[in-house]
């Protein structure tokens, strides 16, 4: 009966909500505030903590991970006087890619703001939905919680670099309108320890990861049904970011990314700099959508074009979460020679609402 | 208690010495006991499994989940409870809700105030659904307002509704239907608007709370209990419990009867293979007992054999039941193919470790009574020394004693006259067991009536002769043999005739409710306007439209929704009387559920609450209704507009005029809806819907048959059991009969007379018994159980045929059996003794 | 000099069949520790209650029946079983070899009931078995055996647990002559080794000549042939 609840998650967070109250756009500009900038942002309508990483466990054990916290903000009930007041649903997906399962293991939670069960702190990163928690701890380290269906994950993350600021000093945009645009900045190489759960049973892992925070009030362009990204974490120590909004025929409406060389240097990819090519595609027996899981990702860098083919950890990395009104969109761990990261493939199952 | 094993020799070499001479009977009668217990444990577990599934649905609709805690009084509680309550250890999820009585035009409906996010993991069966034009954040907007199509009244999706709670008018936007309501009129508006704007802002009336996957029930509960407010109580799910059990009480207890029926077919068994057993070995008995055996030394070997048996064929009886019910449950589903628990798939089998003992233990004491008695015979046997050949006890020319089945039966009739015990047939089932003992009782003296006939007659043939003789000499052995079948097929029978009785009031029912040619009925009561209903009546073929409609009123909160049925047409037949409502009245018919749930007769008079004030009607007369147990009562469509101005109809029966073509009446009727329902509207012809019932029906007890299947097959294999079991006891016999000059063929025949005439005795006895219990299932059971009445049905047909089936396979068994006989050497088998 | 132990006394003893006709009035006998007598009598005349009656397994309608020194209307159902058990051996005219025993189980049936230990229950049949011309034979079950040498097992059976008195109910009624001599001479032979006392009851003169007393049971009651 899950399906009572109709994609809210999705409809919230991808709504473009033309008619609403105005929430505040992001500018260029504004320098990124830290530890300011870690927290929430409520006057904007959409926002993430998003981490995606490898674990390795013992035995030489590979395992992706993802473990998001959404904030949303409704627009609604700014007058109430109730502590239900729905202003701000949170939600969080967390997943486990383990070759051994050969699909992810997925959990979810969502709950509206309020009465000390979810909450979103302004100051730094410190989210909570019932017992799913990730918070930033004096050190600079994040730590988070979560617990899906058979499985657990206790980790915590030790950013080794410094913040990358995406596209124009944290303000990134994602089509031809300026207004279409989010704040963005990534931690890359995050030194992952921690835990993980399965059956019962719990092992130590270690890792890399990376954080993606990113808010908006206009995320997706007029056109746009979705997109593919990618943070690579690369073995000389620098990191790739692209990504690419689609169109409803495949083609790109826009796209962008960053690339950090091992020394520091910064190169901002725009749309002209990134073509994400399909290789073979890969049919969800559980949706029927058809995700290009194997790109190869052409980059072009200051000393030339870079081409980056991209290979899954097992093709079926598909977050089915419709029971429980969440998108569905397909976000695996991949390799590339000399690294690996995330791909996150969306809009393919079908397009996010606009 | 050390055992002295040296106590224990004597009891040991006779155990064992039987043991391996006759390891046959030993397996039939573990047979026996496995068979009853198997039966009995799986249809206990499939019930149990279904049960359970069907127990967690209920909960879901009734938004109770796993627990709740409720306000105790008119205000709620404070609203901080609710994030203290989540954080208890072992709760899965909570979902608050505050809980207001709204008066929706004149009409009285709960209105939720409810979290969405929160009721989607708790009571997932109240979320709303945004209908078109809304999308989801419609569930959260304070303008937002979802009704149940019982609270819907007609209206639209984007109307604009008016909710009235305690003076106050609220306005709201019809956003969508709560569908999983079902009859229940129901309003939900998001948790915080219901604060806002009914002045209850940071209280909560209600926590639905849904345990984590592996919490202990009891555990969440006490900890609950210690944080809970002085305002809040804990609900908990027994509430709910108790409304589950109403509802399928009748069928769970139904099953589980046919479950002990069929380890009491077992424990017959066992006490004939037993007492067969027992009264071949008497002179073994009587021997020990010359040689200084104590009575108690006799009797405890005979129980401990009991025991031993009882031990062996309980546990592989428990296995085989096991295997059963998983069987069952992948073939037919956990309804045992009734469609009575809804929900699809397999429901997960549940071990049941209670009731597998429960079962174990009434295997292991059917084993032991039934050799308890023929035991204690055998150690009261007169031992002397000459040790003569112990035969029948009963001298031939006197009458078996017949008080006891009076007794018996007076005792059965008098608890089949008993009220039911919590809306269980207790006494009702308790008169089926002791009718059939009485029955059982009763053999031995009807063998003789039964045989009396025969013996007297003057048969020319030696065969006949011997073969009358020896049952009307041995009156009790042959009522030993004939206990089985007449338990067995007594049972079935009284299945197979209620059973029969059931179909065709069915039928009957069927063919009255479903006079007209045509059925209209659009979805969810969807209701046909006027403009509609004239249209519909003026289409082509169509002689006479009688439109309906019906919807759950609450009679008496503790019972679930009476469905009161709105007919502009004819009323239903009555049964018994009917008595016309004195002027000024408003007339009603009750089905037959509701007359005995609420004890209403013509001429009384009750209470709808229909409009803003109960309403008084007269009822007139009671009708028959198979469809809704928890009752339903019809009232005249004109009086029904008068008294609440609701003038909508969502069904109608349809006559054609003569000649007029079905398909194209049909598509006429079709034409004639506006199409904005033409997709929630079915017309279907009335065949097909009767077929379709009778369908269901026949699926429903299509265990039933399956169950009767095997209980003949267990009284045949009694059959096979005890006449093998006296053929090889009469060996000696035989031999001396051949000695006098008898052929094998003929003795082979005598066997095959005494089998035919067990069976006909037996069948006689069996199916007579049987038509006396049906009435009993009929006429107790079955209204005390489900509110109803039928009319017997006789399946003559079955009758004869199960008459027949037993005259033939009890011959085609003693014949069987006698060959074996026969066939070894006669004049070993007069020297041999015993 | 030995006195010899009296070991049966019956005085006074009346019995009536169900039908009321009387079997015998005032019969009395003795019987010594042992000694064999031989009671011979017509069919019917009630040679078979009498043993019933000295076995505690019928009650007479007045007299009393000592063994032992022990009236046995003083004692109960379970005081004449154990009486039975420990002190009187029984040999049948239908042998009444249980059919699903071996010959040693059959033998040392009236052991077991004693509560002996089962090695010394076997080693005492097979003993027996061979003394009484069935020794390897223990294995074996009563089907094998002709009718001859089931009663030599009865006979072994009722020595077993070395009965004081021995109640033999016309033994050799259901075999040949020659066979029946045979066993005749085992019965008394063995009787004789264990020292037991014995009634014999039997229609045949040549078992009754081997008898120290023969007593002629008629209607007026015990005499001496």
């Amino acid at each position: 009966m899950r399906r009572t609840l109709p994609l809210l998650g999705a409809a919230l967070l991808m709504a473009a909500a033309p008619s609403g109250p105005p929430f505040r756009d992001v500018r260029p500009g504004v320098a990124l505030v830290f530890p300011r900038d870690h927290g929430a942002h409520r006057d904007h309508r959409t926002e993430w903590w998003y981490v995606t990483g490898w674990l390795d466990g013992p035995g030489g054990t590979h395992r992706g991970f993802q473990i998001t916290f959404f904030r949303t903000a409704t627009g609604l009930r700014a007058a109430s006087r109730s502590a239900f007041a729905p202003r701000q649903i949170l939600f969080a997906h967390a997943a486990l890619s383990d070759p051994a399962v050969g699909h992810l293991l997925i959990g979810e939670r969502i709950a509206r703001e309020g009465l000390g069960l979810a909450r979103a702190s302004t100051t730094d990163t410190d989210v909570r939905i019932d017992d799913w928690t990730m918070r930033r701890l004096p050190d600079g380290r994040f730590v988070a919680h979560v617990a899906g269906d058979g499985f657990a994950l206790d980790v915590s993350f030790r950013p080794d670099q410094p913040v990358l600021a995406q596209g124009d000093g944290g303000y990134s945009r994602k089509g031809p309108d300026p207004r279409s645009a989010s704040r963005y900045y990534s931690l890359p190489h995050l030194d992952v320890t921690g835990s993980v759960t399965r059956g019962g049973r719990t092992e130590r892992v270690t890792g890399t990861a990376w954080l993606d925070r990113e808010w908006s009030s206009s995320y997706l362009p007029a056109g746009g049904v979705g997109w593919d990204w990618t943070g690579l974490n690369l073995d000389d120590g620098s990191a790739l970011m692209a990504f690419r909004i689609r169109r409803v025929n495949g083609a790109s409406l826009w796209a962008g990314g960053s690339w950090r060389a091992a020394d520091g240097n910064v190169t901002v990819l725009g749309p002209q700099d990134v073509v994400f090519v399909p290789r073979h595609r890969w049919r969800s027996p559980r949706t029927g959508a058809l995700y290009p899981v194997d790109p190869v990702l052409r980059v072009r860098l200051p000393g030339g074009v870079r081409s980056l083919p991209l290979r899954p950890l097992f093709p079926d990395q598909e977050l089915d979460g419709r029971k429980a009104g969440s998108p569905v969109y397909w976000e695996g761990a991949v390799t590339t020679p000399g690294g690996r990261g995330y791909l996150e493939l969306t809009g393919y199952a079908d397009r996010l609402r606009l | 208690m050390a055992l002295d094993w040296r106590a224990v020799t004597v009891p040991r070499w006779m155990m064992m010495g039987e043991w391996r001479a006759h390891p046959v009977r030993i397996g039939t009668a573990i047979v026996a006991i496995a068979i009853g217990v198997a039966l009995g444990f799986a249809v206990h577990l499939v019930n149990a499994s279904a049960l359970d599934r069907f127990a967690r649905g209920l909960a879901t609709v009734n938004g109770g989940a796993d627990l709740r805690v409720e306000a105790a009084g008119g205000r709620g509680f404070g609203e901080q409870f609710y994030p203290r309550a989540a954080s208890v250890a072992g709760v899965g999820a909570a979902s608050p809700v505050v809980k207001l009585r709204a008066q929706l035009d004149a009409r009285a409906i709960d209105l939720l105030g409810i979290d969405v996010l929160r009721a989607a993991r708790v009571t997932p069966i109240i979320v709303p659904q945004p209908g078109p034009g809304h999308d989801a954040t419609a569930l959260l907007d304070p303008a937002s307002l979802f009704l149940s199509r019982a609270a819907l009244a007609g209206r639209h999706v984007g109307d604009a509704v008016s909710l009235v709670i305690d003076g106050r008018t609220q306005r709201f936007r019809l956003a969508g239907l709560v569908a999983g309501a079902g009859d229940r009129p129901l309003g939900i508006i998001d948790i915080a608007a219901a604060q806002d704007r009914f002045d209850r802002v940071g209280r909560i009336d209600r926590i639905d709370l849904k345990l984590a996957r592996s919490a202990d029930a009891d555990h969440v509960r006490a900890a609950l209990a210690a944080i809970l407010p002085a305002d809040a109580v804990l609900a908990g799910a027994e509430d709910d419990g108790s409304r589950t059990d109403a509802l399928s009480r009748a069928y769970r207890v139904n099953l589980d009867m046919l479950a002990l029926v069929a380890l009491l077919t077992g424990a017959f068994l066992v006490y004939s293979a037993q007492a067969l057993s027992i009264a071949r070995r008497r002179p073994h008995f009587a021997l020990l007992r010359v040689l200084g055996a104590s009575r108690r030394l006799i009797l405890a070997q005979l129980l401990a054999e009991g025991l031993i048996l009882g031990v062996i064929g309980a546990a592989v009886g428990i296995l085989l039941g096991f295997g059963l019910a998983a069987g069952v449950l992948r073939l037919v589903g956990g309804d045992l193919g009734s469609g009575y628990f809804g929900g699809d798939g397999t429901p997960p089998l549940l071990f049941a470790p209670g009731a597998a003992l429960a079962f174990a233990g009434l295997g292991l004491i059917a084993a032991l009574v039934g050799s308890l008695l023929p035991a204690y015979q055998a150690a009261r046997i007169a031992p002397t020394v000459s040790l003569k050949t112990i035969g029948d006890a009963v001298d031939p020319r006197r009458r078996p004693p017949l008080a006891p089945a009076f007794v018996l039966a007076a005792i059965g009739i008098g608890f089949a006259l008993l009220p039911a015990v919590r809306g269980v047939s207790l006494f009702g089932y308790g008169a089926v067991g002791l009718l059939l003992a009485a029955g059982i009782a009763a053999m031995p003296w009807l063998a003789r009536i039964l045989l009396a006939p025969l013996a007297r007659g003057r048969s020319t043939s030696p065969v006949i002769q011997l073969a009358i003789g020896r049952l009307w000499g041995a009156p009790s052995q042959a009522a030993v043999a004939l206990s089985g079948i007449v338990a067995s097929v007594g049972l079935m029978i009284a299945m197979a005739v209620m059973v029969a009785s059931f179909r065709g009031s069915v039928d009957d029912w069927l063919n009255q409710i479903l006079s007209a040619d045509l059925y209209l009925s659009a979805e969810g009561s969807t209701p046909l306007d006027k403009a509609t209903r004239d249209r519909l009546t003026r289409a082509t073929g169509v002689r006479r439209v009688d439109f309906a409609s019906q919807r759950g009123i609450t009679l008496s909160p503790g019972r679930p929704p009476v469905l009161l049925s709105v007919r502009d047409g004819d009323m239903p037949p009555a049964i018994g009387r009917e008595i016309s409502a004195p002027a000024g009245t408003i007339a009603v018919r009750v089905s037959e559920p509701a007359a005995r749930l609420y004890h209403l007769t013509p001429s009384a008079t009750l209470q709808l609450p229909l409009g803003s004030k109960p309403v008084r009607v007269f009822v007139t007369a009671i009708y028959r209704d198979y469809a809704r147990q928890s009752g339903a009562i019809t009232i005249d469509g004109r009086a029904y507009d008068r008294l609440t101005g609701d003038t909508a109809r969502g069904e109608a029966a349809i006559n054609l005029a003569p000649g007029a073509d079905v398909a194209g009446t049909i598509s006429a009727l079709r034409r004639a809806l506006p199409p904005s329902i033409l997709d929630v509207v079915r017309i279907v012809p009335t065949r097909a819907l009767k077929a379709q019932a009778l369908a269901i029906f026949d699926r429903s007890f299509a265990i039933t048959y399956g169950l009767e299947l095997v209980a003949v097959l267990v009284g045949l294999a009694g059959v096979a059991a005890t006449t093998s079991a006296q053929t090889i006891a009469r060996t000696r016999e035989f031999g001396m009969l051949r000695h006098l000059g008898v052929t094998r063929r003929q003795i082979v025949a005598m066997l095959g007379v005494e089998g035919a005439l067990l069976g006909l005795v037996g069948g006689i006895a069996g199916i007579a018994l049987g038509c006396g219990l049906a009435q009993i299932l009929i006429h107790v059971v079955n209204p005390q159980s489900f509110n109803w009445t039928m009319e017997t049905r006789w399946p003559v047909g079955l009758l004869a045929g199960v008459g027949a089936a037993l005259v033939v396979s009890s011959a085609l068994t003693a014949m069987l059996a006698g060959r074996r006989a026969v066939s070894t050497d006669a004049v070993r088998a007069v020297r041999e003794d015993w | 000099m030995v006195v010899p132990k009296l070991l049966l006394e019956i005085t006074d003893l009346r019995k009536t069949v169900p039908g009321g006709r009387l079997l015998f009035d005032g019969l009395a006998m003795r019987l010594e520790a042992g000694e064999l007598i031989a009671i011979m009598g017509e069919s019917g005349v009630g040679k078979s209650t009498l043993l019933n009656l000295i076995a505690g397994l019928d009650v007479p309608d007045a007299g009393v029946v000592e063994l032992d020194g022990v009236a046995l209307a003083a004692l109960d159902e379970d005081g004449l079983a154990a009486l039975r058990r420990r002190r009187i051996g029984f040999v049948f005219q239908a042998f009444h070899i249980l059919p699903h025993l071996t010959l040693a189980q059959n033998v040392g049936l009236p052991l077991a009931l004693l509560r002996a230990a089962p090695a010394e229950v076997r080693a005492r049949a097979i003993a027996l078995l061979a003394a009484v011309g069935l020794a390897g034979r223990e294995n074996d079950y009563p089907g094998q055996l002709s009718g001859g040498e089931l009663q030599r097992v009865a006979i072994a059976r009722a020595l077993a647990h070395r009965p004081a008195l021995i109640l033999a109910d016309e033994p050799t009624g259901n075999l040949d002559p020659e066979t029946a001599a045979r066993i005749l001479a085992l019965l008394i032979g063995q009787l004789r080794e264990a020292g037991a006392g014995g009634l014999l009851v039997t229609h045949s003169d040549v078992a009754a000549a081997c008898a120290d007393r023969v007593l002629r049971l008629t209607a007026t009651g015990l005499v001496e042939a």
